[in-house]
C-alpha cells in the first residue's frame, strides 16, 4: 500500500464514521433503545398479532440495516430450534378445554396452542432484539456511544477485552493444537484419542492466558491507560440529531404505556 | 528416506497464497537453514514437511508417503517441530514429567523410554531443571525442554523455528553443542532464522525464500556469494565478509577466520 | 540532568529469595542511548522495570538504596505520571496489542486517545509513526490478528507515537527479521537525533555497537562494567560476562593474536572497513 492510502485511511479519521447505511448510522443507545421498545411491545399488548408483528418488523429492518439475509437465516434457525421447543413444551403441557387430539397422557388443546404459540412469540421477539442489535451494532460502537455519555474508559475496556480474549483464547487453542500434533501427539480420531489429548491442549491455552494478563496491565499502563487527563477519542460517531433521541423517548413511551396498560387492564 | 516437496504450493482457505511453488528434498541426517524475510513462506514450507499444513498443490512425501495420506501426528513422529514460542507447548508441572509425556502417550517400555528421556536430557542439558514447574524456569531454558519434548520421540528430522531468538551466549553454545550431538547420531535438522551469523557458523546448506518459493538452495559459500540472491531474499553477509567483499579482498569469503586470512 | 541516578540499589522480588539487582550504582545520561546487555536473567529486565518504576509499583519487593529519576526518588513519583514520562516497549509482541481496537490506526492511537490529545494532532502523529517504520499496509488490519513480527512493529509504533522524552526498549528486534531491525535501529537514531534519551536491551551486540553511546554489562544481578561503549566493548570484562563481541572487533582480537594487530580496535563496520583498507593501502605502498 502507498503512502496515498495511509493518507485516505487517516482522512476517514477526520471524519465521523459513517457505515453508508441509515439504519446502522444511528446513535446505539438510540437504537437499542428503540428495539428494546419493540420487544416490551411485543411482551406487553395480549393477544397472536403483536408479537408475531414485531419479529416481522426486525427481519424488515434487517433488510434495511444491510443486513437482511445472514439475519434472517439466523433468526429462522433461532425460531425453529428455540421457538418450536417453546411452542412445544406449551401447547403438549398445558391443559385446556378444547381438546384437538390427545397422545398417551398428553393432550394437545387449543388453549395450549394458542399460549405456545404467544408465549414462543414473545421469547423470539426479545431475543430477535438483542440479535437485531449486534447485527447492526459493533461491540465498539457501542462502548464508544456510551463512553460520549460518560461511562468510564475502563469499564469499556474490560467489556471489549473480554469479547476479544473469548476469540484469543480459541486463536490459542488452535495454535496448542498445533504445537501438540507438531510433537506426536495424536488430536485426531475418536473420542478417547481426543479426550486423551485434551489436557495437552487446555493447559498451555490457560496458562499462557494468565500469564497474559499481568502483562497487559503492564503494557496498557504503558499507553496511559492509567492517565487522569480526559480520554480523547480517535472514531467518532455521527452526531446524533434532536430528532432521533426525540424517536427514542417515543419508543420508550409506547412502550412504557403499553406496560401501564397492561398493568391497569386498559389492554 | 529423504522428505520431498514437489512443486508444493499451499493457500489459505480465503484464498491468500502463502507458497506459489517449492521443491526441496532434505535427506536422512542432513542439516539445512532456510532464510528470508518474514512472509517469504519458510514457516509454510516447514509446516507442510511435518504435514501441519497439506499443500493444496503439488506433492510433499515424507519417507515416500504422501503427507495426505497420514495424520499430522503420525508423520510427526518421523519429522517433530518445536514451535518458536515453547509456552505454545508445554503444559506439565515439572519438566520431567513434561519429557516422558510423549513416551507414556505412545505407551513405549519401560527400557526405552528411559533411554529415550536420557538421550533428550543430555543433548539438550537441561538435566538441572528436571524437578522445575517449566513455567517457572526462564525462557532460554523453556525452550530446550520444549526441545527436548520433541526430541524424546523417535523423530529423525527435526525442525527448529528460529531457535536462537533470545538465546544469549551461553544459550548459543548448549544449541550449538545440541546440534553437533545430532549430527553424531544422523538427526536430520531443518532450521528457520534471521540469524546469519549461526547459520554461517552451522550450517553446510543453506535455502533462500522470497515470495513463496526456493530463490536459492545450496552451500553457504554459494548463496552468500550471490548479490542477487541476497537482496531478493533481504539478507545480509557478515560485516567483515561485506567489508572483505567492498575492498575487493574476496568475492567468497563467510566466516570471521576467512577475513582473518585476507586482511595483508 | 541525568535520566537515572542509582545508588547502591538491591531488589529483591517478593517471590524471590536471591536479589535480581544487587550493588548497581549507575547513573544514566540523558540524550543518550544507552544499551544494556548480560546473559540471560542477569537483571536487564529487572533494570528496564526500575527505571520505568513498575518495579516497585507494579511488581512488589524489596527495594535498598536510592533511585532517582529525572531528579526525583522513584517513591516520590505517582506511577501514572510516570508511566507517561518514560514511555516503554516490552519484549513480548504478543500482549502489547490492547485487544480492543479494530484497526492498526486505532490500535496505535490509543495511547494519544488515553492522553486526551485532540484528534486532528493525533491523526497527524499516528501518520508520522506509520510511515517511520514503513507499516503503511498494516494500517488497515486488524492488530488481533497479525504476526508476532508485525505486532512487534505495532507496539514500537504505538509507544514512540505517544512521544516521550524517555524510551526504555526491551529486546525490540527479537521477532523481526534483518530489514525490520535496520528500520527499528534506524528510528532509534531518529530519536536520539531529537533529544530523546533511549535504555535499550539488545541481544544483537553489532548493532549495539552501531547506535550505542553508553553501555553497562550485567552479571547475576551486579554491573560488570559501565561506560562509553568503544570502552566497553574493546574490554576483557565484556567476554569475562559471556557477552559476544561485535564481528569486527573479533576480527581485531584475531588478528591481535597472530601479531598483527589494528592500530585502534574497530567497534563499527565503518571503522572495521577504514583500518581493513589502511592496511591495504600499507601493503601495496609496500611494494
Amino acid at each position: 500500500m502507498s503512502t496515498a492510502t495511509l493518507a485516505e485511511v487517516a482522512e476517514t479519521y477526520r471524519h465521523p464514521e459513517s457505515l453508508g447505511n441509515f439504519l446502522r448510522d444511528r446513535n446505539p443507545i438510540t437504537l437499542l433503545v428503540a428495539l428494546v421498545s419493540l420487544a416490551v411491545v411485543a411482551a406487553a399488548v395480549p393477544g397472536l398479532i403483536t408479537p408475531f408483528a414485531v419479529c416481522a418488523v426486525f427481519v424488515l429492518l434487517a433488510f434495511a440495516g444491510g443486513v437482511g439475509p445472514a439475519y434472517t437465516a439466523t433468526y429462522l434457525k433461532l425460531w425453529a430450534v428455540v421457538g418450536f421447543i417453546l411452542f412445544l413444551l406449551r401447547a403438549l403441557l398445558l391443559d385446556g378445554e378444547h381438546v384437538y387430539f390427545t397422545f398417551g397422557n398428553l393432550q394437545v388443546t387449543a388453549e395450549g396452542v394458542y399460549e405456545g404459540l404467544r408465549f414462543a412469540a414473545v421469547v423470539m421477539a426479545i431475543c430477535g432484539a438483542v440479535t437485531l442489535f449486534f447485527a447492526l451494532v459493533t461491540m465498539r460502537r457501542l462502548m464508544l456511544a456510551l463512553e460520549m455519555r460518560g461511562v468510564s474508559p475502563r469499564a469499556s475496556y474490560v467489556l471489549l477485552a473480554s469479547f476479544q480474549s473469548m476469540t484469543d483464547l480459541g486463536a490459542t487453542a488452535k495454535v496448542v493444537l498445533d504445537a501438540q500434533k507438531a510433537r506426536g501427539i495424536e488430536t485426531e480420531g475418536g473420542l478417547i484419542t481426543r479426550a486423551k489429548a485434551f489436557f495437552p491442549v487446555l493447559a498451555p491455552v490457560f496458562l499462557s492466558a494468565m500469564t497474559a494478563t499481568e502483562e497487559r496491565a503492564i503494557a496498557l499502563d504503558a499507553r496511559a491507560f492509567n492517565s487522569p487527563a480526559a480520554h480523547s477519542h480517535l472514531v467518532q460517531l455521527p452526531r446524533t440529531a434532536t430528532w432521533e433521541w426525540l424517536a427514542a423517548g417515543l419508543f420508550a413511551a409506547v412502550a412504557t404505556a403499553c406496560v401501564m396498560g397492561r398493568f391497569l387492564g386498559w389492554l | 528416506m529423504p522428505i520431498e516437496l514437489y512443486r508444493a504450493a499451499f493457500a489459505y482457505p480465503d484464498g491468500s497464497p502463502a507458497l506459489s511453488s517449492v521443491t526441496l528434498r532434505v535427506g536422512d541426517g542432513e542439516r539445512l537453514a532456510i532464510v528470508g524475510q518474514n512472509g517469504a513462506g519458510k514457516t509454510t514450507t516447514v509446516k507442510l514437511m511435518n504435514g501441519l499444513l497439506k499443500p493444496t498443490h503439488g506433492e510433499v512425501r515424507v519417507d515416500g508417503v504422501l503427507t495426505t495420506d497420514r495424520t499430522t501426528a503420525q508423520i510427526a513422529r518421523i519429522v517433530g517441530y518445536v514451535f518458536q514460542n515453547p509456552d505454545d507447548q508445554l503444559f506439565a508441572s515439572d519438566v520431567r514429567t513434561e519429557i516422558e509425556y510423549l513416551p507414556r502417550h505412545l505407551g513405549w517400555p519401560d527400557e526405552m523410554r528411559t533411554e529415550r528421556v536420557e538421550r533428550a536430557i543430555d543433548i539438550t542439558g537441561i538435566r538441572p531443571h528436571l524437578d522445575a514447574n517449566p513455567k517457572d524456569l526462564p525462557m532460554a531454558i523453556r525452550k530446550f525442554v520444549a526441545i527436548a519434548a520433541v526430541l524424546v520421540g523417535a523423530c529423525r528430522y527435526i525442525v527448529l523455528d528460529e531457535p536462537t531468538a533470545g538465546l544469549d551466549a551461553r544459550g548459543l553454545d548448549l544449541l550449538r553443542s545440541m546440534l553437533d550431538h545430532l549430527r553424531d547420531d544422523g538427526t536430520a535438522v531443518v532450521t528457520i532464522t534471521h540469524d546469519m551469523r549461526f547459520v554461517i557458523d552451522t550450517f553446510d546448506r543453506v535455502v533462500a525464500m522470497a515470495d513463496g518459493t526456493v530463490i536459492a538452495d545450496g552451500r553457504c559459500a554459494d548463496v552468500f556469494a550471490d548479490d542477487e540472491v541476497l537482496h531478493r531474499a533481504r539478507i545480509k553477509r557478515l560485516i567483515v565478509a561485506q567489508i572483505a567483499r567492498d575492498l575487493e579482498l574476496s568475492r567468497t569469503a563467510l566466516t570471521v577466520d576467512d577475513v582473518v586470512a585476507l586482511v595483508p | 540532568m541525568a535520566l537515572a541516578s542509582l545508588r547502591d540499589v538491591r531488589f529483591t522480588y517478593a517471590y524471590s529469595d536471591r536479589p535480581a539487582l544487587d550493588g548497581i550504582t549507575l547513573e544514566i545520561e540523558s540524550g543518550m542511548v544507552h544499551g544494556i546487555v548480560g546473559l540471560n536473567a542477569s537483571g536487564k529486565t529487572t533494570l528496564c522495570s526500575l527505571i520505568r518504576g513498575i518495579v516497585p509499583h507494579f511488581h512488589k519487593g524489596e527495594l535498598e538504596g536510592s533511585v532517582e529519576i529525572l531528579g526525583r526518588d522513584l517513591l516520590e513519583w505517582d506511577p501514572a505520571e510516570l508511566s507517561r514520562t518514560i514511555g516503554c516497549v516490552f519484549d513480548n509482541p504478543f500482549t502489547q496489542i490492547s485487544g480492543i481496537r479494530e484497526t492498526v490506526f486505532e490500535e496505535i492511537a490509543l495511547g494519544l486517545e488515553n492522553l486526551g490529545t485532540p484528534r486532528a494532532e493525533m491523526i497527524e502523529r499516528v501518520e508520522r509513526v506509520v510511515e517511520q517504520l514503513g507499516i503503511e499496509a498494516l494500517v488497515r488490519k486488524n492488530p488481533n490478528g497479525l504476526s508476532g513480527g508485525q505486532r512487534q512493529k505495532v507496539a514500537f509504533a504505538s509507544i514512540i507515537a505517544m512521544d516521550a522524552d524517555v524510551i526504555v526498549i526491551d529486546e525490540p528486534t527479537s521477532q523481526l527479521d534483518p530489514d525490520a531491525t535496520d528500520a527499528v535501529f534506524g528510528i532509534i537514531a531518529d530519536l536520539k537525533a531529537q533529544g530523546k534519551s533511549i535504555v535499550l536491551v539488545e541481544h544483537k551486540i553489532d548493532l549495539l555497537a552501531e547506535y550505542a553511546d553508553r553501555l553497562t554489562v550485567l552479571r547475576a544481578g551486579r554491573i560488570v562494567t559501565t561506560g562509553a561503549a568503544r570502552d566497553v566493548l574493546t574490554s576483557d570484562e565484556l567476554i569475562a560476562a559471556e557477552v559476544p563481541v561485535p564481528e569486527v572487533t573479533e576480527l581485531s582480537r584475531r588478528l591481535d593474536a597472530i601479531g598483527r594487530p589494528f592500530v585502534r580496535t574497530p567497534i563499527t563496520s565503518a571503522e572495521a572497513a577504514a583500518a581493513v583498507s589502511a592496511r591495504i593501502q600499507e601493503a601495496s605502498n609496500a611494494h
